[in-house]
Parts: C-alpha cells; structure tokens; sequence
C-alpha cells in the first residue's frame, strides 16, 4: 500500500478535542472533583479597608454544628514559611503575601478567619457567629493622596505607600517638549478591572497520610509556580507535592498567581488529614480576585509640523491594592504601562516615570493584555489628539510614525526591540478591510443628519512568547522563559503528550496535538495532551503572557522530532530500509516510494514487546520518548491595529458599536477556529473594559461592585459581529513561526473605542480620556460641553 | 421528602428547605454538568429546564421543584453522540473554557423550542442572560443560526 | 453565598398561607426571583417560608367582562409577556415584560411577586400604575396608587397575600409607549417610562404617564398627563416629568442623568403612544 504524504495539520480548522466532554456535561472542574470525606471552608473577611485587629472570638463559632475546625493567622504560625514576591527590581518593597491576617487587615475582603465544616453552608453558618473586633486605621483609598508623604501607610515598614518607583528614558524630553511645534497632553484614568471568569476560583487539597504527600487541585494558570513556592513554604520535596490544575473555568490572569486560599487548604488539609476544599463564591470573587487596570496617566506628545513624533513624557501613578502578589509582584502592570507607552511608532525622545501605590484595596495583578490595553488607550488618544490638532486624518497619521518594515529590529525608546511583524500590513489591513474612505463618507452624511456617529483606530504592538532573556515581571526570580514537553509512543502505539502549561479555555489540547501530530507523522485522534500538571513534567510554569503557543508548541516540536527520529531508527531495522527513505504520516511509518509500512501500533509493539526484532545493537536505549525544553530566547512581537465605528445616541448617550475589524499578526496560525475565537473574546473584554466594566470603591475602601448586577460585564447584546483578518507577514524567529495572540484583542479595543467615541463628539469639543465611557461619563462630559458651547454662542452672539 | 424526574430518572430525596436547586443537582445526585457561576442569578451558568422553562438552578430550592421534571445537560447528547446543538457549538466553536457552556445550552434548548429566532438579534436576545467571558458570544450566536437553519431545511 | 436555615411550607391554600404568616419571621416566597437572591447574600433571615405557588387557582388570566383582565397573582412574567389577551388588551404590558431581566427569570417570577417586592427600578409596579390596577389581596382590593409605599415597601400587612391583579379597560383609541434605558440588555433600568395616549375626535382625551426608576416608587407623572390633555404639547409634558420626579443616583447612574433620562423617554413614549393611538406615523404634537 503507498502510504500517503504526511497532511498538514497546523493550520487546519480542525475542531476541539476537549470539546465533546466540556459539551456533554462531563467536564472536571474543581467543583467536580468530589473526594470522600472532604470538608469545606468558608472564611470570616475582613469588613474594613484598614484596621487593627484586636480580638478574635470563634467560641461560639466552633460549637455550632458539623464545625470540625476554627483557624485564624495565629493557628498556623509556624505551619509555613512566609512568602513574599521578591525581584532585583531597585526601588521596590517586597510586602509579605499574608495567608490569614495577622495584626491587621489592608482591604476589604482579605481572609482573617477560616471555618471548616462538612459543607458550605454549614461552614457559612458557623462564620456568621465568628466575633472580629476591630480598630479603624486611616485608610488609604485614593492613590494621588496615598502616595504622598503623611498618608496612613499600610506597610509600615516601607515607609511609604510607593512600593515601586521605575523611569524609562532615552533623550532630553523636556527640551524637545520645550521647543515642539506641536504639543499636546491630558491626564488620561483608566478604572480598575476585575478579570471576572465565569468559574470563580477554588482549590481542593488532599493529604495522603501514609505518602506523606500533598496534591493541591487548584483553578490556577501557573500549576509549576504554585508547586515550587508550596515546597518552599511547606517543606515538602517536590516529588511529594502535586499541583493540579483540572478542566479551568477562565482565566484571563485572575488565576495566574499565587492566592492565600490555596496555601491554606493545603496548611488544613495537611492538619486535618481529611480532603479540605474552598471555593470562591462570587461575592468572595469580586472582592478578593486579582483586579488591574487602575492607572493614572499624564502624559504629553510632541510632534513637528508634518505630524512626526518628537518627544512623549508620561507620569503614570498605578494603584496596585494592599499587596504585591506572588510572583509577579505589584509592578507587572504599572511598569508595562510606561514600558509599551511607546507602542509601535517611531518615538525618538521618551521619559516614562512609574510609581506603584498601595492602596488600601484589592491587590491587582495581571489581567488579560496586561498595563498595555492602558499603554495603548493614552498614545492611541494622544496620536488623534495631535492628528486632530494638526488637521491630519487619523490614518495619515498613524503612517507617518509607525515603525517601518526596513527599520527592524526596531528598539524602542523604552528599551523593547521589535522584531520584524505586520505594523504597517496591520493598519492597512484594517483600513483596507473597512474601506476607510467609504466609512468616512457615511460618517460625513450621518454628521449632516445630526447623528453621533465616529470610528476610531487603534494599533498596537505586544510582546508575546518570551524566552529567558526578557523576564514577564521586571527582575522576578522565576524563570519564565522555558517550557518543556514529554512525548512519548506507548506499547500499545498511543501518543501521550505532557506539558507543564495550563489551559483555562485557549483550546491547547487541541493546538498543541495539532503541532505533534504533524511533526511526528500521526492523526490527531492518536495524541493525548495532559496539562496543567506539575507532577508530569521536571519543570514547566504555566498559561500566561501569551506565551504557550511559541513555548510549549516550540517544545512540542523538538520532542516529537526526537520521537520521531527514534521511531525513523527502529523502523529502518523493521523495515530494512535507510533512515532518510522512511517517513511518516497519518499514523504510518513508510518506505517512501514503496508499499513497505508499519503503524505505530506495529512498530511501538516490536520495540517494546517483540524486542527480538531489532537487532542486540540497538536494543540498548532504546524507547519512544522524548523530553525537550524549549526557551525562544527573546520574544516575538505580536502587533495589530483595530478599527471600531459607533453611533451614540444623542440623547440618551448609549453607545453602539457598529463596525468592528480587527487585522492582527499573529505569524503561523495553528488553527484558524480557535485564533478567531481569542481575538473575539479579547475584543469583548476590551470593550467592556471601554464601555461598562469598573470596580468601585467607596471612600471608605468598601467595595460597590459585589455582584455581576453591579459589575457590568457585555452580554450577547452589546457585542458586534466582527471582521477579523489574520496577516502572516513573516515567520518570527522561533521555532513554531508562531506569535502568541491570547491577550491582543483587550489591548486594542479601549483605544479604539475611545478613539471613536472621541470622533463622534468631537463636534462638541469632547474628549474621551477617561475609561470606561459609561453612559453616566458621557452624560456628564456632554452637560459640561453644552454649557461650555453655549456660553460661547452667547459671547460670540 | 421530595420526588423529581431529572433527565427522565425520578428518584426520591430527603433535603433541608434551603438546599439550593444547583447543590441538589451536582452534590446529591452528582450530575455536575450544571455549573455555579455566581448566585446572584445573574450570569445563567446554571440554567436548567423545570417542567419545560429554563430557570436559573441557583434561584431554586429544590423543594419547590418537588414533583417537577428536569432537563440538565447531561440529558442531551453523550460524550460520543453530541445532539444537532452541541455538535453546531463544536462545529463553530462556540465555547473556550465551555464553563458557561452547560447554561448556553439549555437556554438554546429553550429558545429553539419557543422561538422563531429569525434573525440573530433575536438569537442575541435571548442569550443575554448567559453570560460568557470567553467567546465574545460571536460564534455562540453562529451556532444556534445554524441549528435554526438545519431546522428549516429540515421541516 | 448559600441561604441560611428556614422551615418551610408549601401552602395548598390561602387560608393556610396566612395563618403561617402569623409568625413574624415569616417570609412568602413565590417564583422566589428576587427572594432567593437575598437569601444567598443572608441580606435575610427568615424563620419560615410560606411557598404559595402551590395553592390553586392564582395563575389565571381572565376576561372581566369588562374588557378588562383579572390576572392571577402566580401568573410567570413569561405567560403575561407572550398571552395573546395581554397582547390584545395591554400590548404596553407585553412589550414591557420584554424588559423584565431575562428569558430564565421571566419564566420564573410571579407577577405578584415583582409587585410585591417593589423594586422602584422593575418594570411591573410601573406597569400597575400606569394601567390603574387594582390589586386584590386576602383582605380587600387596592389601588396601585395606593400600593406603592417606598422603595422595597408596600401597603401590605404582614399576614396580607396579593392574589389578582385587575387591568381595567382601556378606553377607546388608545394607543401606547414604553421606553427603557439600561446598562445591559436585562438589567434593572436606569430610567423607563410607559405611557398611553387616550384619543377623542382627534384630542387627547386622556394620557398616563409612569417613571420607574427615578423615584422611591414608580410615580404617575401627573403634571406631565395634564398637559397633554390641555394641548400643551408633549415637549413640555416631557419637561413637566422631569420636574416631578425625585431620583436617586447609584454607581450606575446620578440623580441628574436620570432626570435627563425622564424628560428624553417620556418624549419617546409620548410620541410613540399618540402615534399609536392616532394610527398615523406623523408629527406628534
């Protein structure tokens, strides 16, 4: 039989491998995980944004029925070693990650009191009658007030609520501001986000009494880095700590670091020798989930007459809440946002100054685009703000400062190099796809019939898939920029694929057997993908930063070739046959012009069964497995540009969004379904991020947004259709061609949506600098222009 | 005591009046395939079918289900024999991390059944009570399209 | 988020329902729509629930005689938004109950229930009001001008169970409008108005005028209906309900903006009723 030529499945359409179960009902998320015996949490959480606590009483608490156990920070004293995120970062303060609080509390909803019990609602019953007293302490909720000199400090041993302090600069910006034919600025609010996946976070822990060994099932993107930092606090060797992460309900960085929760379940179930769980509830969730997106930014362009870039200078204040999480620390956002400030443009002079506050909140972390969907907004703003200034379209003036494809590598002011992608296909891609010209057009007739109609763009640049030498977190201890996979062929001729990443709904199961199987010469169907295991792999860290395509794809293909270079040297024995004639493909291995085949039934069943068949030789180390680590080394850029066009309703002020394209280069597409489905997931929560999404807090530190009718998250109605074209402009320099594409969608649909909410009222003289643009925002910027207007008319008349 | 059919097995129960309709399902009969995303009846991750509406689980006590029947998701297609509506959601990839998944589905289940869902603001509509974070609800709103589509042609 | 501990009782009759309620402790629970949320938050505490969707003969939607309706008081918002006698009589009613949350909670909640929790911010009270409902409990029948106490408050006593809504009939020439605005698609408003406009020989002969949502209560917005009848036109009945109206502000939307919100919608549902009514698609007055 000829055998046929190995198919291309990378880049295939092909749909889900996890799909069938996640539709069936058969899904395993942690809430589906049921171990006999198992008791749950349910915690006492702090009512106050700062306060001493000064007693604790759970006497009552602890008779109540089915109460196995009461614990509080003095209860497991000593139980672990404490943890901070530490980083080679200058001016950074490392605060602990405390797992109950000890002396006092920094924000409403941290976790003082834990209540066991044999189920939840017992468990909530009990920690009603838990008695906490405390005593107020000047809290610090507004960032602007907190970082200054005399406010209540929540670390007191920092001395100071600025825990981060980082510039960025190349050039004398105040001289080229000083001197610029062009110069405009604002100070742009970006308000704080909650990541809000639909499965709120939970972590079941089991102790075997007799292994003396821990395994933690935990909703967490970064099983590795959860299971290197236990061994540390727990004392256990890694071979007796597990961390699992089952089937994910979402993600989005809310679930990427590591939560006190989930080190004290361990701490209990460890005492307790019983099975202990707890799971978030949605309450617990808005409160105490890593938020993002709070940053304050001034900043200022400079351009020549011809709309060139000159200079930009950004003071940028980030509210990062009570604590700086584990590992990424409180700079991860805050510092992104001046470090990609820049974006994808020729910026020649550049200061961006950066402090981090602690906040007498919810600490924030990395949330999906991560500082960059705020980078992006305040330059994306800025650049129609001078276009406009300049009487320059917005699409001109994009062309005129975006980085050329003949100036790659190109290192921005900020220190990031790009390397070769898509700027420029991107926007014109965009504009291409929208027929700009043609919009314009129904916009100029839309104006004349007194309709609120604009279109904004947004182009942007990400980093994606990094590799050692540019670490997630600016000087995080933890490596980042690895990945590694196991592959193996069993006896019974079975691919199994393991990998220390974590999917939480990108589809990686999926995409990462696409990229075996085309390299090793096998159907899809034949490869098994186990993820979200530390126990499969030596070392692996984790979903996050757009990294697991280039990284665990990137590992993937070296395993299988060295799988399938071992498959090629025991066929060339059973096939008596040189090495460079076999090939394989659709689960065969064969002769090439020849009918002489093996599958890998056949042939994993003489290697491991039928040993007798290869000569003695060979014998000797010989398997069908591999383990490769993968490191790209830099990383790859990831841009795209966005197009959106709304129409606001003039008297109301609701926005509709009635054009929305996305052109992105995401390099080698592994499957066509699923990179729809990220760039259409992103945009979502951009634009809820543009448009709805806030957390507030009052000025007392509480929190107004506890449940998903007060926290506004798009549903089907106020999400468009989009157009989405993907460019492969060329392969980047990693292994796969692939560039990471998870996070990009968020990124650019703030600025684009502020862009066109800007273009529809700038006849008013409005611009959107604040986010999200909520119908109140707008009412009230429309009040104040129409007052402004008239008071005009009435000085000109 | 309590008496319910769920997925066409009546069985009988001893529960306390506050269990809600979302434990009854996936801790007493260990049906997890309804997922709890929020109680707050809002995100609609636990919308089951009870005697032939969907209903949010999480703002049911299961005594008031007593004699009711109910449709949960694991009472459409298997693992290996999806249904039309769980195949159109593979087919256009109408689910990420497939948590609210269960709850698109039986709203579906619903819509179709009493709908015309003519046009995808139709569609759109009536899945604005389900609230998912992953899809942006594009390629959701394709797949129930297609089953209305494979409907009509069908009829 | 789960509830606390309470007794309950399915009642199979009022009369049993209200000795139940005897207790002081005790809460009614219908569709449970709005209840059993609260419960989940333990924002209550309840010692008994008092279940009554189990006592027959609640459910009905009937014909007055009148031209009216009597509707039951367990009646689901799902069967009141899609009876082909609502839509006959009351087509405001059903357009409304398209704004009432979503499809799940709509085949859940009771129609008694929504106006018995008196949210100032839900549809159906609004609607009550607008339609001058009569609202028949175990004790007497009252006016939905005189249900409407506060926000989350009503005239009912504690041991009192609403069982019927009565809609009396229109009158002829009728026509209607209902204007939402929410955040989302589903939620709560942030300011509706309903309206009807009564036509006689080409006059207004009578119009009503409600605002949910910019008040403790839903508020007829009487000031504004008298100048429709006296042909001051609708702009200024627009900016009549603005100034009658006392609204709250809360993170989704200050007190000005949905004072704003009041004088753009009834400007809606005004021109949209007297078109209605008029049969015409031309200028409103």
């Amino acid at each position: 039989m000829e055998a046929e030529a190995r198919p291309k499945i990378i880049g295939a359409r092909v749909q889900r491998v996890e799909d069938p179960r996640l539709l069936a009902g058969r899904g395993a998320f942690i809430d589906d995980v049921n171990l006999p015996g198992t008791l749950h949490v349910a915690f006492c959480r702090s009512d106050h944004a700062h306060a001493r606590i000064v007693d604790i009483d759970s006497a009552e608490a602890s008779r109540m029925p089915g109460v196995t156990a009461i614990f509080t920070a003095a209860d497991i004293e000593g139980k672990m070693h404490p943890i901070r995120a530490t980083s080679r970062m200058a001016d950074y303060f490392a605060t602990e990650l405390p797992v109950l609080a000890r002396d006092k509390v920094r924000y409403v909803g941290e976790s003082v009191v834990a209540v066991v019990a044999a189920n939840r609602y017992l468990a909530e019953d009990a920690a009603e009658r838990v008695a906490i007293t405390y005593e107020p302490l000047g809290h610090a909720i507004d960032p602007v007030a907190a970082a200054e000199a005399g406010s209540p400090l929540l670390h007191e041993e920092a001395g100071t609520n600025v825990i981060v302090t980082r510039t960025f600069a190349r050039g004398d910006v105040d001289e080229v501001l000083a001197s610029a034919p062009v110069r405009i600025g604002d100070t742009f609010r970006m308000h704080r986000k909650t990541p809000a996946a639909m499965e709120n976070r939970g972590y079941l822990a089991e102790y075997d009494q007799g292994r003396r060994a821990l395994t933690l099932h935990s909703t967490t993107q970064i099983p590795g880095i959860v299971r290197d930092a236990l061994v540390e606090m727990l004392d256990l060797p890694g071979n007796r700590l597990r961390v699992v992460a089952p089937d994910v309900g979402g993600g989005f960085g809310g679930k990427g670091a590591l939560y006190p929760e989930e080190i004290l379940v361990c701490i209990i179930a460890r005492q307790l020798g019983r099975p202990v769980k707890w799971l978030s509830d949605r309450l617990e969730d808005l409160m105490t989930t890593n938020q993002a997106f709070d940053e304050i930014v001034e900043a200022e362009l400079a351009c020549d007459e011809e709309g060139r870039i000159l200079g930009l200078r950004a003071e940028v204040i980030g509210d990062v809440g009570a604590y700086s999480i584990y590992p990424w620390t409180a700079a991860i956002e805050p510092v992104q946002v001046v470090s990609f400030l820049p974006g994808p443009y020729r910026v020649p002079v550049y200061r961006g100054r950066v402090r981090a506050v602690a906040t007498s909140k919810t600490p924030t972390g990395a949330y999906r685009g991560v500082g960059r969907p705020i980078s992006t907004f305040v330059m994306e703003r800025l650049i129609d703000m001078a276009a406009a200034k300049l009487s320059l379209d917005p699409l001109e003036m994009r062309r005129r400062n975006m980085v050329r494809a003949e100036e790659f590598p190109y290192k921005s002011a900020s220190g990031i190099v790009w390397d070769r992608a898509g700027f420029m296909e991107c926007l014109d891609g965009v504009a291409t796809a929208a027929d700009y010209k043609a919009l314009r057009q129904i916009q100029t007739e839309a104006r004349a019939a007194g309709r609120w109609v604009g279109i904004g763009l947004a182009s942007y640049a990400e980093l994606t898939g990094l590799g050692s030498r540019i670490a997630v977190a600016p000087g995080m201890p933890v490596n980042t920029g690895t990945e590694s996979a196991r592959i193996r062929v069993d006896s019974t001729g079975a691919v199994t694929a393991y990998f220390g990443i974590a999917s939480q709904g990108q589809g990686l199961e999926t995409t990462l057997a696409q990229v075996i199987a085309e390299e090793l010469g096998v159907r899809l169907e034949d490869v098994e993908v186990i993820q979200g295991d530390s126990a499969v792999v030596a070392h692996g860290t984790g979903t996050y930063a757009s990294r697991s395509a280039v990284l665990a794809g990137g590992a993937a293909i070296l395993s299988a070739r060295a799988v399938r270079e071992k498959v090629l040297e025991a066929a060339s024995h059973l096939l008596e046959a040189d090495v460079g004639d076999i090939d394989t493909g659709n689960g065969r291995i064969f002769v090439k012009g020849t009918d002489r085949a093996l599958s890998f039934r056949e042939l994993a069943r003489a290697v491991y069964s039928e040993i007798g068949r290869l000569p003695r030789e060979v014998r000797e180390g010989m398997d069908l497995e591999a383990t490769r680590m993968y490191d790209p080394y830099f990383g790859t850029t990831t841009p795209a540009s966005h197009l959106a066009m709304v129409e606001i309703d003039p008297e109301t002020y609701g926005v509709t969004i009635t054009r929305y394209v996305v052109a992105e280069d995401c390099g080698r597409i592994i499957n066509p379904l699923i990179a729809d489905g990220q760039v259409q997931g992103g945009v979502a929560q951009g634009i809820g991020a543009a448009l709805m999404e806030e957390v507030v807090h009052d000025d007392a530190g509480q929190i107004l947004t506890a449940s998903l009718m007060d926290y506004v998250v798009p549903t089907a109605m106020e999400i468009p259709a989009m157009e989405i074209i993907h460019l492969e402009t060329e392969r980047p320099d990693n292994i796969g061609g692939f560039r990471g594409m998870g996070e990009g969608g968020t990124i650019g649909a703030p600025a684009a949506l502020a862009n066109a909410i800007s273009d529809a009222l700038a006849p008013l003289g409005i611009m959107i600098n604040e986010l999200p643009a909520t119908p109140e925002r707008l009412f009230r910027l429309i009040e104040a222009a129409t007052t402004r207007n008239e008071r005009r008319a009435t000085r000109v008349g | 005591m309590i008496r319910v059919t769920v997925n066409g097995v009546t069985s009988e129960h001893a529960v306390e009046p506050r269990l809600l309709l979302t434990d009854f399902l996936r801790h007493h009969l260990g049906l997890t395939g309804t997922h709890v995303g929020c109680e707050q009846g809002v995100c609609g991750a636990c919308t089951v079918i009870l005697n032939g509406d969907s209903v949010r689980a999480c703002l049911c006590l299961v005594v008031q289900a007593d004699g009711g029947e109910i449709e949960t998701v694991e009472g459409l297609g298997t693992v290996d024999n999806l249904n039309p509506l769980q195949k159109a959601f593979q087919e256009h990839h109408a689910l990420q991390c497939g948590f609210c998944t269960p709850g698109m589905l039986m709203t579906g289940v619903d819509l179709l059944r009493k709908y015309p869902l003519a046009t995808d603001a139709e569609i759109r509509e009536g899945l604005s009570g389900n609230l998912c974070r992953c899809t942006g609800y594009v390629h959701v709103v394709q797949a129930i399209r297609s089953v209305v589509q494979a409907e009509k042609n069908g009829s | 988020m789960k509830p606390p501990a309470f007794e309950y009782l399915a009642a199979t009759s009022l009369a049993q329902a209200v000795a139940a309620l005897a207790n002081d402790e005790a809460k009614i629970i219908a569709g449970g729509q709005s209840l059993v949320p609260m419960l989940n938050f333990r924002l209550l505490a309840p010692s008994l629930l008092v279940d009554i969707t189990r006592i027959p003969g609640l459910d009905a939607i009937e014909e007055d005689g009148g031209g009216g309706l009597r509707i039951g008081a367990l009646t689901r918002h799902h069967t009141l938004e899609t009876s082909a006698m609502v839509q006959a009589r009351f087509p405001v009613l059903s357009a409304a109950m398209k704004h009432v949350a979503h499809l799940a909670v709509r085949n859940r909640g009771t129609i008694g229930g929504s106006l018995c929790h008196a949210d100032p911010a839900a549809e159906l009270p609004g609607l009550a009001l607008l339609l001058n409902a009569q609202l028949k409990t175990t004790q007497r029948t009252v006016a939905a001008a005189d249900f409407f106490e506060g926000a989350l408050s009503t005239a009912l006593a504690g041991d009192e169970i609403l069982t019927e809504i009565q809609l009396p009939a229109l009158p002829p020439r009728t026509g209607w409008g209902f204007e939402e605005f929410a955040r989302r698609s589903g939620d709560f408003a942030l300011t509706a108005v309903g309206a009807t406009v009564s036509l006689s020989d080409g006059e207004v002969a009578e119009a009503r005028i409600v605002v949910i949502g910019a008040d403790d209560t839903p508020l007829r917005a009487s000031a504004a209906e008298v100048l429709l009848t006296d042909r001051s036109g609708i702009a200024a009945a627009a900016i009549a309900a603005q100034g009658q109206v006392s609204p709250n502000g809360d993170l989704h939307g200050s007190a000005d903006y949905r004072r704003h919100l009041v004088g753009v919608l009834t400007r809606r549902a005004l021109t949209a009723a007297w078109r209605r009514a008029s049969g015409t698609g031309g200028e409103a007055p």
